[in-house]
């Protein structure tokens, strides 16, 4: 039994105003699995997520299990499960870390929901139930993005987008991020697309991966192949 | 020194007004960044419509209560509209279109009602208490009563309520708003709706001094913009504060400075709005500095 | 701006026969019409200024009715008091009104934008009740009447047609002025303040220097405009000179285009007819008229008409001039398609 595609995309072309910045890029990302973009600055990963998730036009097919999404509005991507963690902290910075969740869960309509949600996640990080109240824009770097997360979650998304989420955080929160991703992957079977500079520990996570270059895919493979080819290793991983 | 501070509470009640109507400018413009100074003459249009269903018999209290969400629709309606195709060109075509939503809609007031001043029934009836000498009437602390009401329910709104949380988020981060599934555009037009009822809240206070007429709201609105403008254009809090001190400044000013005098009562909003450009631009509560418009 | 080098002599041949229409226009029309054309072309070169100081040095002002005031009223006073004739008074409106229109650039200098547009739009407001109040130099509400000048003998026509003629050759030598100080340094200069100031000073622009004088420039034109009105009407009044002028002529210069010469002159015909055409249609709704067609402009032409010109010129230009194939192996055929929005950003 094949796996399903959670996000298949075909095609894609999106730019910002006359810059063309994808030149028609197909990926995919399968039910239960973590892959990975990777590529420089400004080789379009940014670009793709955000006309993943509708925050700028686009053309071409995305289609998350199956449906074509192409044609629908940034908030209504976002009802049917496209979670996105922009770059440079997710969080409304002016709001509380309670009120960053409650955005979060805005969609739901239960109170019971979520309020479990909220539960769920105050156990995993004990420290946002004591920072309920402040602001979120005075949390560190890792935590900000640790709450990006959790916002993002609050719904149960199909798929949890995220862009370069290791940006600018020390080596070790980095680590404690990412073995979050992992986790939420491994228990909840919850697809990642997670768009990094930091190729070496995002190929430790990941099942598969992409190198997008110049608004296009240069190579595609699983992690662990990946890993151990030369141009990856020479670009990327410094060797 | 009686008059002094008789004066301070007729300039507290007249404030309450100015900060009514700046409540509706601040929210306007902290959602879409855009001056509506026509919402004096949108206010000036829902009073009319309220006096209108009174002239033909229907008790005033309904009146208002019938006409409160019309102005709600009214608002969203002109956002809808006027606005929303505009919201990413440059920012002086936004101001031309409020120029003619001003022109427009005095100009309807105009064709329906002609240029009549008319009196409109009061709300607060004509009683006052006189304390230390100071006279307080029921008008002007009815005035300041509706302004705590306003102000608090608009807090309760924004801190307690689903909807106020996506309003808030909207107007602060409009770009990562949808990502949470709010439908930004939605939530602009309520606080266009929410703002346009907050002016015909304000109409509804004033018209019984003014007397109901086409321009009645003119120079109330430019009493808001300095209100708004001392407060801070991104503070809810600093239209309160700046309507309230912008009255007293009025009050004051119009009777002991005497070159003022009454008809160049219309500099002192001028002269507060000056000061604070100059002193601390961003106002008393605001965050940013509201330079480019 | 003004259009590349082959189409600038297209653009200086299109102006003159525009001067030329305009010219013969007193033969062909009602005395009463060529009034109003007068009265257009003096607004226009009050836009014009205001072109200069909003569209191309980024300041925005709603004060330009208070300085073409300035100027109206100086020549009436002038003509009266010291018996000057209209060459003389002139120099002098135009003279006063670039000074305050310097004095009023200096606390704009620390402003830009909404503050501004606060600051003078409280000029536009006070000065009328202050005219009124300043009864001892502009006699109040009375107003200040004078004698409109009399065509010289070797004129063909009567007073109206020298008078509109008068306002033709201010015009444009108020355009020639304009298209000087925009197609050469002074322009870029202007430019460079209103896109990126820093950047701008860092080059050795004097930043204090420019605004001011753009404003006082701004304001030259205007007093120019004033001149004008004042002689035309041979009247001047606070009724003349209220809020609503300044609005209008902002209205005016943002309906044609704010980077635009042609678009000041369209403008100012739009602020002449419009509301009379509005009259004409529905005396009673002729507000509601008005308001609904500036509302509708902005909707159709973001940049003003000038601006909608533009786009619909450069959209129809490969149609209309033959065009050198370029075949360059970066742009492919899908690349050349729109790319349709999908879906909106709600």
């Amino acid at each position: 039994m094949t796996p399903r595609n959670t996000l298949q995309v075909r095609g894609l072309h999106a730019g910002y105003g006359s810059i063309r910045v994808l030149h028609g890029i197909d990926f995919c990302v399968e039910e239960g699995a973590i892959v990975a973009l990777l590529g420089a600055n400004g080789a379009g990963k940014t670009t793709t997520l955000r006309a993943l998730s509708g925050m700028i036009a686009a053309r071409g097919a995305i289609e998350l299990d199956g449906h074509d999404v192409g044609g629908t509005s940034a908030a209504d991507r976002a009802r049917l499960g496209i979670a996105h963690v922009p770059q440079g902290r997710g969080t409304f910075v002016d709001f509380t870390v309670e009120e960053n969740l409650a955005l979060g869960a805005y969609t739901i309509r239960d109170k019971r929901t979520i309020r479990s949600a909220l539960d769920y996640w105050y156990g995993i990080f004990p420290w946002l139930a004591e920072r309920r109240s402040q602001p979120a824009g005075s949390l560190s770097g890792g935590e900000q993005q640790m709450l990006a997360i959790a916002r993002a979650l609050m719904t149960r998304p199909r798929i949890l987008m995220c862009d370069e989420p290791s940006l600018g955080l020390a080596p070790a929160i980095t680590r404690e991020l990412f073995a979050l991703l992992e986790r939420l992957n491994r228990e909840h079977g919850m697809a990642i697309l997670l768009v990094e500079q930091n190729a070496r520990l995002t190929l430790k996570i990941a099942h598969r991966a992409y190198v997008l270059e110049s608004g296009e895919i240069r190579l595609e493979g699983r992690a662990d192949e990946l890993r151990d080819n030369a141009l990856i290793q020479r670009a990327y991983l410094g060797t | 020194m009686q008059l002094f501070f008789q004066q301070i509470v007729e300039g507290l009640a007249s404030g309450a007004i100015y900060a009514s109507l700046a409540l509706a400018l601040v929210l306007v413009y902290r959602a879409t960044r855009v001056v509506n100074f026509a919402q004096g003459e949108m206010a000036t249009f829902t009073a009319y419509l309220a006096w209108q269903l009174h002239e033909w018999g229907v008790p005033f209290v309904l009146s208002l209560i019938i006409v409160a969400p019309l102005s709600f629709v009214l608002g969203a309606l002109v956002f809808r509209l006027a606005i929303r195709p505009v919201m990413t060109a440059p920012d002086h075509t936004i101001v031309v279109i409020c120029i003619g939503l001003f022109v427009g809609f005095e100009a309807i007031c105009l064709w329906i009602w002609g240029s009549d001043a008319y009196a409109f029934p009061r709300i607060f009836p004509d009683t006052a208490w006189t304390v230390g000498g100071i006279r307080f009437s029921a008008a002007n602390l009815g005035v300041l009563g509706v302004l705590c009401v306003l102000a608090l329910g608009l807090a309760a709104v924004f801190r307690f309520t689903r909807i106020g949380l996506a309003m808030r988020a909207s107007a602060a981060e409009r770009e990562k708003s949808p990502l949470v599934g709010i439908r930004v555009e939605t939530m602009l037009m309520l606080g266009w709706g929410l703002a346009t009822v907050f002016g015909f809240i304000a109409a509804v206070l004033i018209a019984p001094k003014l007397f109901l007429s086409p321009p009645m709201m003119v120079p109330v609105v430019i009493y808001a913009l300095a209100a708004a403008t001392l407060g801070g254009w991104d503070s809810p809090v600093g239209a309160i504060i700046g309507g309230l001190v912008v009255g007293v400044a009025e009050s004051l000013g119009a009777t002991f400075v005497g070159f003022i005098g009454s008809e160049l009562k219309i500099a002192i909003p001028f002269i507060v709005m000056a000061i604070v450009l100059v002193l601390r631009p961003q106002g008393l509560f605001g965050k940013t500095a509201v330079m480019r418009a | 701006m003004m259009g590349s080098t082959h189409e600038r002599p297209l653009l200086t041949a299109a102006l003159v026969m525009v001067a030329t229409v305009l010219a013969i226009v007193p033969l062909l029309f009602p005395s009463f019409l060529v009034y109003q054309l007068s009265i257009a072309l003096t607004y226009a070169i009050a836009i014009l200024g205001l072109n200069l100081l909003m569209g191309f040095n980024g300041q925005i002002s709603v004060a330009q009715g208070v300085f073409f005031a300035v100027g109206a009223y100086a020549t009436a006073i002038f003509a009266t008091r010291f018996g000057l004739g209209p060459l003389a008074t002139l120099p002098i409106a135009v003279a006063m009104s670039a000074l305050i229109g310097f004095l009023v650039g200096i606390p704009a200098l620390r402003m830009q934008g909404l503050p501004l547009a606060f600051v003078t739009l409280g000029l536009a407001v006070l000065v009328p009740p202050l005219a009124l109040k300043l009864d001892w130099i502009t006699k109040g509400a009375t107003g200040i009447s004078f004698a409109k000048p009399m065509p010289p003998s070797w004129f063909p026509g009567n007073q109206d047609t020298f008078l509109y003629e008068m306002c033709l050759v201010s015009a444009a030598i108020c355009v020639w002025i304009a298209r000087r100080l925009i197609g050469g340094d002074t322009g870029r200069t202007l430019r460079a303040v209103r896109d990126n100031a820093m950047i701008a000073e860092s080059l050795g622009i004097n930043l204090t220097a420019v605004r001011l004088a753009a404003f006082a420039t701004s304001a030259a034109f205007a007093g120019f405009g004033g001149w004008c009105f004042a002689l035309i009407n041979g009247y001047v009044s606070p009724d003349s000179f209220q809020m609503t002028m300044s609005f209008n002529f902002l209205v005016g210069s943002i309906i044609g285009g704010i980077t635009s010469i042609a678009g000041a002159l369209i403008g100012a015909l739009f602020i002449t007819f419009v509301p009379d055409w509005a009259s004409d249609i529905n005396l009673a709704l002729s507000g509601v008229i008005y308001g609904a067609a500036l509302v509708v402009m902005m909707l159709l032409a973001r940049d003003g008409v000038v601006g909608l010109a533009r786009d619909a010129y450069a959209r129809l230009r490969p149609t209309l001039f033959t065009n050198t194939s370029r075949k360059s192996s970066q742009v492919r055929a899908a690349d050349l398609a729109p790319i349709k929005t999908q879906g909106r950003t709600s």
